[in-house]
C-alpha cells in the first residue's frame, strides 16, 4: 500500500470526532497535583505555615478538605475530558476545547510549519504521546493534544501532510546529496556517546544551567557562613589562598560541566535524525522521548553554532529555524529543531543536505576595516570610563603609577584583541542563491539561508558612515534580524536588490 | 519537491536607492512636534518640582529644568526636521520607507511577505488627520513596518492597494485565512 493510501485510510478513520486518552486525563491530573504541591510546598512547609494551619483548622477538617479538592478536581478532568475532541476534516484539524469558555481551533494543513511528538516517562507504559502543532504564526500559535496513542498521532500527522505527499509522489525524486525518492527513510546522523559528551560540554547549555542556579548562591553562602566555623576546613584546604580559590573556581567548573552533559543525555540520549524524503524527522531522549518533524519546505534559516570551546574541539550544532522562532536564548534554542553534538565535517554535510546546491566553498568576505576601528573605539571609551571609576574609587594615590600604567596598557591591549576578533569573525557570502552571514567573537553563529527567504530588508546610515560611503545592511529573517554591519555602500544596495530580486522570483516560481 | 536556480542578471535588477519617494503628509512634522512638547512638558515639570534636599542642588534646580527643556527643544526642532525628510514608494512588488536624520534608515519590506495590514491612529494624530500603517509578515512579534505620517484618505488608498495585491499573491507563506 503506497503512502497516499496510508494517509487516504488514517484520514477516514480520523474523520469523526475523537477524545485524548483517559489515561492521559488521569496523568494530567497527577502531573498538575505534583506541580501545584511542588509549588506551595515552601509556603507549607515554610516558616511552620502548615503547622499553623493544622493548629487552626484541624488535622481532620484539613484531611476532609484535602479530600474535597481532590473531587472537584477529578470533576474538572472529567468535564475537561469530555469537551477536549479533535477530528482531521479533510485536511482541515478541528479541535475543540475548554473548561468554562469553548474554544475551536482549526489548522489547515497548509499552514502546518512543525510537528512533534513527546513522550514523558509516565505517559511510556501507555503508548500515550504529547502531540503539537505549530503553524506559520510560530510558537505561540501552537496547539497541544495532551495525551493520545502513539498511532493516532502518527496518523494525525500524516492526515496533515497528505498534500505534501501526494505532490511528493507526483514529483520525480532527485538524488541530491544521497537523498532518496520518497517513502525510504535514510539515517542522516545518530549521535555517540562520545558525541553526546562533547556536546554537553561545548553546548550553552552550561551557561544556562549557571544561570538557573545562580539563585542557589546567596543560601550556598549562608550555609557556608554558619557551617564553616564548625567544619574543620584547615586539615584538608590547601594552605594558599590563591590555591584554595583557584581549586573552587576549577569544582565549580566542574560541576557545571557534569552538569551540561547530564543535561545532553537527558536531552539528546539516543538521537536519530532520519530523512524522510520532504521531512527531517529527530527522536531522542533519555527518559522523555520527543519526535520532531521538519518539513525541509517550510524550513528558512539554518544555523551552525559553535561556542568558544566548541571551536577548539571542532565540535557545534545546528539549529533549524521556522517562522516564529524569534530570540529567546539558549533555554528557548532547545525547544527549536537541534541536530546536536556534529563535528565540523558532518555540520557541512548535514547543511548541504538541508539546503541543496549549497557547498560552502566559498570564504566569507570581511565587511569594511572602519567596523575594526569603531570597536576599538567603543572599547577604549568603556575602558576609560572603567579606569575612571576605579579612579574615583580608590583615588589618585590608591594605586601605583605603574599600577594604573599597566591596568591601562591591559585594557589597551585587550580593546585591540576583541577589535580585531570581532572584525575577523564578521564574515558574508553570496554563493549562489544561499547566503552565509557568520557572527560572534569567541563563540560564532553562521546563518545560511536561500535568498528568497528574507522576510525584509533595511538599510540604515549614520552621519559618520554617510562620511565614509559605508552603511549597515538589517536582514529581518524568520528568526529574527541580522545586521552586517560597515559594508561598503554599492557592495549593500547591490545585495540588496539581489535579495528583493530573489524574493519575487522564488515567489514567482 | 522541484530545485531550480533562476539566473539574475545584477546589472538588469531594480535599484532601490533610485526608487522615487513620495514625502509624507506635511501635517507629520507638526503632530510629531505636539507629541514630543506633550512629553518633554512633562520631563520638565517632574525635573522642576521635584523635591530635593540637598542646598545646592535645590538652588540649580530651576537651571537644571532650563537645560532640559532646552534639550527637548533640540530634540523637537530635530524630530521637525526629520519628520520632513521621512518618504515612501511603493512599487510593484515592494513597499520602501525612508526615515531618520542622523541615522537614516530606508526600510524595504516585499510585498510576497505581508500577512496582513492594520491602520492605527492616537488622538493627536486624529486632530491632524493622520493614520499609521502598520504591516505584519508571518511569525513576526509585531509590526515589521510601521508607515507614519499618511494622510487617512493616502492610507486608505495604500492600504487598499496592499490588500489587492495580498490577493493577488500565490499562497505560498500568505495562505487563505482561517475562520476560527
Amino acid at each position: 500500500m503506497s503512502r497516499r493510501q496510508d494517509a487516504h485510510s488514517d484520514q477516514v478513520a480520523l474523520s469523526g470526532w475523537q477524545r485524548l486518552s483517559p489515561w492521559a486525563v488521569v496523568l494530567l491530573l497527577i502531573s498538575a497535583g505534583a506541580t501545584l504541591v511542588r509549588q506551595h510546598m515552601p509556603l507549607l512547609l515554610g516558616a511552620g505555615a502548615g503547622l499553623a494551619m493544622v493548629e487552626r483548622f484541624g488535622l481532620r477538617e484539613l484531611a476532609l478538605g484535602g479530600v474535597l479538592l481532590l473531587l472537584v478536581a477529578g470533576l474538572l478532568s472529567l468535564l475537561y475530558y469530555r469537551r477536549f475532541r479533535f477530528r482531521l476534516d479533510d485536511d482541515v484539524l478541528i479541535v475543540q476545547k475548554g473548561l468554562f469558555e469553548h474554544r475551536e481551533f482549526k489548522v489547515a494543513a497548509h499552514h502546518v510549519q512543525h510537528i512533534a511528538a513527546h513522550q514523558p516517562a509516565y505517559m511510556r507504559p501507555f503508548g500515550l504521546v504529547l502531540w503539537e502543532v505549530e503553524t506559520l504564526a510560530g510558537e505561540a500559535s501552537s496547539i497541544q493534544l495532551p495525551g493520545i496513542r502513539r498511532d493516532t498521532a502518527e496518523a494525525l500527522g500524516q492526515g496533515l501532510r497528505g498534500a505534501d505527499i501526494a505532490a511528493e509522489e507526483n514529483a520525480p525524486s532527485f538524488g541530491v546529496n544521497g537523498r532518496t525518492g520518497a517513502g525510504q527513510a535514510v539515517v542522516r546522523f545518530a549521535i555517540s556517546p562520545g558525541a553526546l559528551v562533547l556536546h554537553g560540554l561545548t553546548s550553552r547549555s552550561i551557561y544556562v544551567i549557571a544561570a538557573m542556579l545562580s539563585p542557589l548562591i546567596r543560601p550556598l553562602e549562608r550555609w557556608i557562613h554558619d557551617s564553616l566555623p564548625q567544619l574543620d576546613l584547615q586539615a584538608w584546604l590547601p594552605e594558599s589562598t590563591l590555591l584554595a580559590i583557584g581549586l573552587g573556581v576549577l569544582g565549580l567548573v566542574a560541576v557545571l560541566a557534569l552538569l551540561a552533559v547530564l543535561a545532553a543525555w537527558w536531552r539528546f540520549h539516543g538521537y536519530v535524525l532520519r530523512d524522510d524524503g520532504d521531512r527531517q524527522v529527530q527522536v531522542s531522549g533519555l527518559f522523555a522521548r520527543q519526535e520532531q518533524a521538519l518539513s525541509l519546505s517550510r524550513l528558512q534559516v539554518v544555523e551552525w553554532v559553535q561556542t568558544g570551546l566548541g571551536r577548539l574541539l571542532g565540535r557545534g550544532y545546528l539549529v533549524c529555524h521556522q517562522f516564529g522562532a524569534v530570540g529567546g536564548g539558549g533555554a528557548a534554542e532547545s525547544r527549536r529543531f537541534v541536530v546536536p553534538g556534529l563535528s565540523t565535517e558532518q555540520g557541512r554535510e548535514l547543511t548541504a543536505v538541508l539546503w541543496p546546491g549549497l557547498s560552502m566553498v566559498q570564504p566569507l568576505a570581511r565587511v569594511d576595516v572602519i567596523y575594526r576601528r569603531v570597536v576599538l573605539l567603543r572599547l577604549l571609551l568603556g575602558s576609560s570610563l572603567l579606569l575612571l571609576a576605579v579612579l574615583g574609587m580608590v583615588g589618585p594615590s590608591g594605586l601605583h603609577a605603574a599600577a594604573w600604567g599597566a591596568a591601562a596598557a591591559t585594557l589597551l591591549v585587550i580593546s585591540v584583541g576583541v577589535a580585531q576578533l570581532r572584525w575577523m569573525a564578521m564574515g558574508w557570502a553570496k554563493e549562489g542563491e544561499h547566503m552565509r552571514i557568520r557572527q560572534g567573537l569567541w563563540g560564532q553563529r553562521t546563518s545560511i539561508f536561500p535568498l528568497q527567504n528574507l522576510v525584509s530588508v533595511g538599510i540604515q546610515q549614520s552621519w559618520l558612515q554617510r562620511r565614509r560611503g559605508v552603511v549597515t545592511l538589517q536582514l529581518d529573517l524568520a528568526n529574527g534580524r541580522l545586521s552586517l554591519p560597515y559594508l561598503p555602500e554599492q557592495v549593500a544596495w547591490a545585495l540588496a536588490n539581489r535579495l528583493l530580486a530573489s524574493v519575487e522570483v522564488g515567489q514567482a516560481a | 519537491m522541484t530545485f531550480d536556480n533562476p539566473s539574475l542578471d545584477p546589472e538588469g535588477l531594480p535599484k532601490v536607492e533610485h526608487a522615487p519617494l513620495t514625502p509624507v503628509s506635511r501635517r507629520l512634522a507638526p503632530c510629531q512636534a505636539v507629541l514630543r512638547l506633550i512629553h518633554w512638558a512633562f520631563i520638565v515639570v517632574v525635573a522642576w518640582v521635584f523635591p530635593v534636599q540637598h542646598e545646592l542642588l535645590a538652588e540649580w534646580q530651576p537651571w537644571l529644568a532650563a537645560a532640559v527643556a532646552g534639550l527637548g527643544v533640540i530634540i523637537i526642532a530635530m524630530g521637525w526636521v526629520e519628520a520632513r525628510g521621512r518618504g515612501y514608494g511603493l512599487r510593484e512588488h515592494d513597499l520602501i520607507y525612508r526615515r531618520g536624520l542622523l541615522v537614516r534608515r530606508t526600510q524595504v519590506l516585499p510585498l510576497v511577505r505581508l500577512q496582513h495590514v492594520e491602520t492605527l491612529s492616537n488622538p493627536v494624530e486624529r486632530a491632524f488627520g493622520l493614520v499609521r500603517l502598520a504591516c505584519f509578515t508571518a511569525g513576526g512579534r509585531g509590526a515589521d513596518l510601521l508607515l507614519e505620517g499618511l494622510s487617512a484618505e493616502r492610507a486608505e488608498a495604500v492600504k487598499r492597494h496592499l490588500l489587492t495585491r495580498l490577493e493577488a499573491l500565490p499562497s505560498a507563506i500568505s495562505p487563505k485565512p482561517d475562520t476560527p
